[in-house]
């Protein structure tokens, strides 16, 4: 039996981002942006909705004089991310 | 990347290939700090035993106080201006020993206003001990390699009496935080070149 994808995971950047931040502790959008390559206001938008489910958890604030928005998974986001990557799992299972 | 519906595959290739690359690599200044705190420790190191020898005043020590001040001082004038963040677990677990540590030595210093200990020995055998793990968590050879060095000298405090415990306490800072501190700046200029 094929689990359900997350849609909120299964797309490429939201996916890319959760996989960043599952690997470290926290990190800033420049950061993200290097790594991901995707533009600001794609990732502002595909931040937003991640946070809005709860999966992350963003903050802004400020280095000096400019801003910097630090983002940080969640619990719930780590379980989702989980979640994800057992469902793609049986997938793959399936198929071979 | 973009907004893209993935199929399976590519998305476990997304996941391995986004978590490969955050995979911590060798900064430039890694070694700032430790050479902050190492070249301070021991140019106070030398200034104590100046102190000690001329004056002959218990008072000298009191210079010991200073190391946090100036560290944290010239911690925040060299910061690095970072163009992007990242935290790494390794660099929160590394944080927390040498705020753990950094806070143990702080209040044994004010201890000696009331208890009698080697404290020279004390502290060597704490930093050495902070050097060492630190090492490990990193995986740099050098800096557990002088971290041992560090830690097995504070023996010798029990061995030289006097004004000459705090030149031992300077030179194995030397080795514990100058030496390493190099290398992993070297190596890490090396690695982003």
């Amino acid at each position: 039996m094929f689990k359900e994808l997350n849609p909120l995971l299964h797309s490429e950047l939201r996916l890319g981002i959760m996989s960043i931040l599952i690997s470290v502790e926290e990190a800033d959008f420049l950061f993200i942006k290097e790594k991901t390559g995707a533009t600001v206001g794609n990732i502002s938008v595909q931040l937003e909705k991640l946070s809005a489910a709860g999966y992350i958890q963003v903050e802004k604030g400020f280095l000096g004089k400019r801003t910097r928005t630090v983002c940080k998974i969640t619990p719930e986001g780590t379980a989702a991310f989980a979640e994800y990557v057992e469902a793609i799992k049986t997938y793959l299972e399936k198929k071979s | 990347m973009e907004d893209k519906i993935l199929n399976e595959k590519e998305s476990l290739e997304l996941i391995s290939k986004m978590i490969q690359n955050t995979q911590q690599k060798l900064e430039s200044e890694q070694g700032r700090p430790l050479l902050i705190f190492g070249y301070i420790t021991v140019i106070i190191s030398v200034f104590v035993y100046v102190l000690l020898k001329t004056t002959n005043s218990y008072y000298s020590n009191l210079l010991w106080f200073t190391i946090p001040l100036l560290g944290g001082l010239f911690m925040f004038i060299l910061r690095k201006k970072r163009t992007k963040y990242v935290k790494t677990y390794i660099d929160g677990i590394v944080n927390i020993i040498w705020s753990t540590i950094g806070a143990i030595v702080i209040l044994l210093s004010f201890s000696s206003f009331f208890i009698s200990l080697n404290y020279v020995a004390l502290m060597l055998l704490l930093l050495g001990i902070a050097t060492t793990l630190t090492g490990l968590i990193i995986k740099f050879k050098p800096i557990i390699f002088c971290g041992i060095i560090g830690t097995l000298g504070c023996v010798l405090p029990f061995v030289f009496n006097g004004c000459e415990q705090v030149l031992i306490f300077g030179l194995f800072i030397a080795i514990m935080m100058i030496i390493p501190g190099h290398i992993l700046n070297y190596k890490g200029r090396k690695a982003n070149v």
